[in-house]
């Protein structure tokens, strides 16, 4: 079965007077435990897409498919409710909720989704564990690195066990060094829980890591392989 | 739903406490405002306090018996029996906690340096003990013994006014029945002092039974003063007493006897709440400022919620609870330094320097806070309420943020 | 129109939200303050009128003591020479003499005890309000007749009418029985409780007579043009008593001194309250003012790393905030002036308004006074401070610091 699945996926947005073709016609299925990057020009798509996937935005005209069910006709809050219990995000930058530590913002997901204190607090260490956060459970973003942010944020996207983690250019803030560790994260995650990644992206480097990578341009697909890693 | 309400709240304090100047600065002018509200609601409710106690004190009672003419024209032509059979025994009921039949009648005393009217009330001093003041204000000579005591009681002011002394005779004329000026010496043997300083000219008290037979009137009277558990209970022992007493009497509760003191009873409460309202809008101008302030600054936070999977609803709550929330510190705060204050002043904030301006107002001149609970509750009911609605409008701004737009925004 | 002020009114409108709620506090204050301010001068106004012009008036020229004592022998010799000769130095027609004195009264069925003011029936009528309030029959004409005017409860509780034969009796000025029969002729109804239930008037002349005055009165009443003359015609009514007879001359303020002080005692009240709307607007300035300038810590930074100084800048912030507490003061004065001038126009009522009113001798409606005071005092108040509210805010621009300021998110 899919993770997701997009069909005829049409979009248009205003810039100024202009009117911006962002999707045109895309249809794509990424599979269960897949690994997909998305690539494009900036403007070419790839994040109105992602937002498509991610149900964070609504498409013009087409259908969006998340775990089998039709999400681009749910109102604002069905569409909450289903990304709260189905997708993890991983943004560019300001990913976590400044008021509260690492521990609490990878414990938010799973407290709106009512998991019980003790299983939440079990989840969210053995998260920050597994990204390699140990002992900075209890620190605000304020006081930690860029690196550390973006994994707190992907602590965050696995705890909740969501299908599908979508990821917006998740190493555009980072150094090189951050980004590919970062990158190996989540090729691990990929590999030892199965979870499904889109990552949107025009770093090289980071697309070396996917087993698929998408191609964009004016809002089509122009291009879309498996590659060896 | 309980995990939802605890990540509610824990957003909303920390949130507080983020821009600790900006929230220092508003709780600091939502304490001034509340303190101001308490303080004074406890004022004005003590001012009146006292204000209807002193009232029901002189009128005295809280209600009266009269003969149904008495009130136009009180005079000893429209006199009542004193109180027998079915009445007696009404007077008798446990809600009755004293009661007194008066006689009471324009008089003039005159001394040999000046002659004044007066009010002249024969009483029986025991039993008017726990309903008039007299008996606790006595400050020179001594209380009438019975109601047969051939002594007459005066206020400071009067005596001084006709210049007489306790031991000293004056004459007292009064109309008896038929039109007949009757006069009789009577001995001053007390002087009283009252806060409320006219009352010290208009009212002198003898023994009723004293004044009975100067008068010629048997043991008729001019009033039955009755007092019950406290002043709210009134109305029903108004009620109750009507009902037993027959067509030839007229039963009244103090708020018709003294219809100012009704009134003022009344007013207050509309004063209260009118208070409580102006201070919060006055409040709010900065109030929704802030939270207005608050939210713009953190739509990409507001949007980055959105997106994990806040609902509206809950982004909606947020902003609420966090605005509920910093008006329950001030309410709390401001309620907590206006009962300080009101301790420290407890024995009372003395205003004789406009006495007797207070005494137009019917009110004595060492005004003593009050706080009730009722009060307290209706205006943080008020507060909280108003603070609510106020809060809607940033609040519903909020949850109609749209997370990629609130992400995205620079 | 100076680039600063420019740059601050443009300033004002990047957060118009935030603009407008400030001026709002100060607009919501303002009108509250001067239709409050203009409703006690009005209520004021009615409470002295009401009082002095019913009876006791602007002054009056009594012997030393007689307003503590009262006593009858305290008197006023040759009064109506002493009132003539102050009518004619002072210029003034409103001014009367008066004797007085506490008897028993008795109708055909009822007595009870009266304070007669014997009048002069020519010049009563320009000194108080009584022979003007008379309701029923007429005002007393002749100076020496037999006749009287009672309120008019004391009159329902005398059961007496007009044409009625009143007995007096009561001690003459040598301490003497002091009686005579005088006829109802007038029933006045003054409003004041106190006056209707306990007064009654005889002509100056036959009172003389019937308590043995010998010429003499206790007062001389005298009315100023208006109250801010009072002080004026009393300095100038004392030069013009005759020596060695103890006169003194009393303001109004001795007469009446609950007056003044329920005025005192309730301005206590309303400066409490007008102290605390002030208060809390000046809050919301500070808060307003605080943010405005330290969101743009960076911006500040930036132009003062340019060269401009934090003195100019704190002119641009000061600037700021005389501008929204301008448009405070004139929103706030053209709202509360129309508002208050509808209210001045119909008169403002609100229930138990009646009873409150016959306690304090006014109308029962409220007449707001709108007037230069009422109208700017509030509002001036409140834009004062504001603008003292904004010296914080701009003593932290003093202490930036342009690296560090440029430095800050």
């Amino acid at each position: 079965m899919d993770s997701v699945r997009c069909v005829g996926l049409y979009k248009t947005y205003k810039q100024g007077d202009q009117i911006i073709i962002g999707l045109d016609g895309v249809n794509l299925e990424v599979e269960q435990e897949g690994f997909a990057c998305l690539q494009s020009p900036s403007g070419a798509g790839k994040t109105t897409l992602l937002n498509a996937m991610g149900g964070l935005d609504r498409p013009d005209g087409g259908e969006v498919y998340v775990a089998g069910k039709r999400i681009d006709n749910l109102s604002k809050g069905q569409l909450a409710e289903m990304r709260l219990h189905n997708i993890g995000f991983v943004f560019q930058a300001y990913n976590l909720i400044p008021v509260l530590t690492a521990m609490e913002n990878v414990e938010f997901v799973m407290q709106l989704q009512g998991v019980p204190a003790s299983e939440r607090a079990m989840r969210a260490r053995e998260a920050l564990n597994e990204v390699g956060l140990e002992g900075l459970e209890n620190r605000r973003p304020a006081k930690m690195s860029g690196g550390q942010q973006q994994r707190v944020a992907v602590a965050r996207a696995i705890a909740s066990r969501p299908a599908i983690v979508l990821a917006d250019e998740p190493t555009a803030n980072l150094d090189s060094s951050s980004a590919r560790h970062l990158m190996e994260l989540f090729a691990k995650i990929n590999e030892t829980r199965g979870t499904t990644f889109v990552i949107a992206t025009h770093d090289e480097m980071a697309m070396s890591y996917a087993k698929r990578l998408i191609r964009m341009r004016d809002g089509k697909i122009v291009e879309d392989q498996l590659q060896e890693t | 739903m309980t995990a939802t309400a605890g990540i509610v709240f824990r957003l909303a304090w920390r949130n507080l406490w983020r821009n600790y100047r900006r929230t220092a600065i508003v709780l600091a002018a939502i304490v001034a405002g509340i303190w101001a509200m308490i303080f004074m609601i406890a004022f004005t409710r003590g001012m009146i306090e006292s204000m209807v106690s002193d009232g029901i004190r002189s009128i005295p009672g809280h209600v009266q018996i009269h003969h149904p003419d008495f009130r136009n024209d009180p005079t000893v032509d429209n006199l009542m029996p004193s109180p027998g059979g079915e009445l007696a025994a009404a007077l008798g009921g446990e809600d009755v906690v004293a009661w007194s039949s008066r006689v009471r009648v324009p008089a003039v005393i005159s001394s040999e340096r000046g002659s004044r009217g007066v009010t002249l009330l024969g009483i029986d001093p025991v039993a008017e003990v726990p309903i008039s003041f007299v008996a606790d204000d006595i400050v020179e000579g001594r209380h009438l013994e019975n109601e047969r005591d051939r002594g007459l009681i005066l206020g400071r002011r009067l005596l001084e006014r006709i210049e007489t002394d306790v031991g000293k005779r004056v004459v007292v004329m009064t109309q008896g029945t038929d039109n007949e000026v009757v006069d009789r010496g009577f001995r001053v043997v007390g002087v009283f002092e009252s806060e409320i300083a006219s009352t010290e000219e208009a009212f002198a008290f003898a023994g009723r039974a004293a004044l009975q037979d100067l008068l010629a009137i048997g043991d008729q009277v001019s009033e039955i003063a009755v007092l019950g558990k406290n002043r709210r209970e009134a109305e029903q022992l108004h009620r109750r007493l009507a009902e037993t007493a027959n067509a030839e009497v007229e039963v009244l509760p103090w708020y018709e006897l003294n219809s100012y003191l009704g009134t003022t009873m009344r007013t207050m409460d509309g004063f209260v709440i009118v208070w409580i309202v102006v201070i919060f809008l006055a409040l709010s101008f900065g109030f929704v400022n802030t939270l207005v302030m608050a939210v713009f600054e953190r739509v990409r936070e507001i949007g980055l919620m959105m997106a994990l999977g806040m609902k509206p609803r809950t982004i909606l709550a947020q902003i609420i609870a966090e605005s509920l929330l910093l008006l329950a510190i001030g309410l709390a705060v401001g309620n907590i330094l206006a009962w300080a204050t009101i301790h420290l002043l407890s024995d009372g904030i003395d205003f004789s320097f406009v006495g007797e301006g207070l005494e137009i107002m019917g009110a004595a001149s060492v005004l003593k806070p009050s706080l009730g609970i009722k009060d307290v509750l209706l205006s943080t009911a008020i507060v909280l309420g108003l603070g609510f609605v106020a809060s809607l409008s940033p609040a519903i701004r909020a949850s109609r943020y749209h997370p990629v737009a609130a992400i995205t925004k620079e | 129109m100076s680039i600063t002020l420019r740059l601050a009114w443009r300033n004002l409108w990047r957060q118009p939200r935030r603009t407008w709620l400030t001026a709002g506090a100060m607009v919501f204050s303002n009108v509250l303050l001067i239709f409050l301010i203009a409703l006690q001068l009005g209520t004021y106004q009615a409470m002295i009128d009401n009082t002095l012009s019913a009876f006791s008036g602007h002054l009056q020229v009594q012997q030393a003591g007689y307003k503590e004592k009262q006593r009858i022998r305290q008197v006023v010799p040759r009064i109506r020479d002493v009132a003539e000769d102050l009518r004619s130095g002072l210029g003034l027609n409103s001014i009367a003499a008066r004797g007085e004195a506490f008897t028993l009264a008795s109708s055909e069925s009822r007595t009870y005890g009266v304070l007669i003011i014997g009048v002069e029936p020519e010049f009563e009528p320009r000194a108080s309000r009584i022979p003007s309030l008379v309701s029923e029959g007429r005002f007393l004409d002749n100076p020496d007749a037999p006749e009287i005017v009672v309120g008019d409860i004391l009159a329902l509780n005398l059961k007496a009418q007009i044409g009625d034969e009143l007995t007096i009796l009561g001690s003459a000025r040598d301490g003497s029985f002091a009686a005579a029969v005088v006829n109802i002729v007038g029933i006045f109804d003054s409003g004041v409780d106190e006056l209707d239930r306990s007064l009654a008037q005889m002509p100056l002349e036959f009172f003389q007579e019937t308590f043995a005055m010998e010429g003499a009165g206790h007062a001389v009443v005298i009315n100023a043009p208006s109250l801010f003359e009072v002080e004026a015609v009393a300095e100038k009514a004392k030069s013009l008593l005759p020596g060695g007879q103890n006169l003194v001359v009393h303001d109004w303020n001795d007469l009446q001194p609950g007056l003044r002080q329920a005025i005192q005692a309730d301005l206590i009240g309303s400066w409490f309250m007008y102290g605390i709307l002030v208060i809390l607007v000046m809050f919301s300035v500070l808060n307003t003012q605080l943010m405005s300038v330290l969101e743009r810590t960076r911006e500040f930074g930036i132009v003062m790393s340019l060269g401009l100084s934090s003195g100019r800048l704190g002119r641009l912030v000061l600037l700021e905030t005389v501008l929204i507490g301008l448009i405070g003061l004139t929103l706030g004065v053209a709202l509360g002036g129309i508002a208050t001038s509808w209210f001045e126009a119909h008169g403002f009522t609100y229930p138990g308004m009646e009873e409150m009113a016959s306690q304090f001798n006014i109308p029962d409606r409220f007449y707001p006074d709108l007037n230069a005071i009422s109208l700017f005092a509030g509002p001036t108040v409140v834009f004062v401070g504001s603008v003292l509210a904004a010296m914080y805010p701009m003593a932290r621009l003093h202490w930036l610091q342009p690296v560090q300021a440029m430095r800050s998110a």
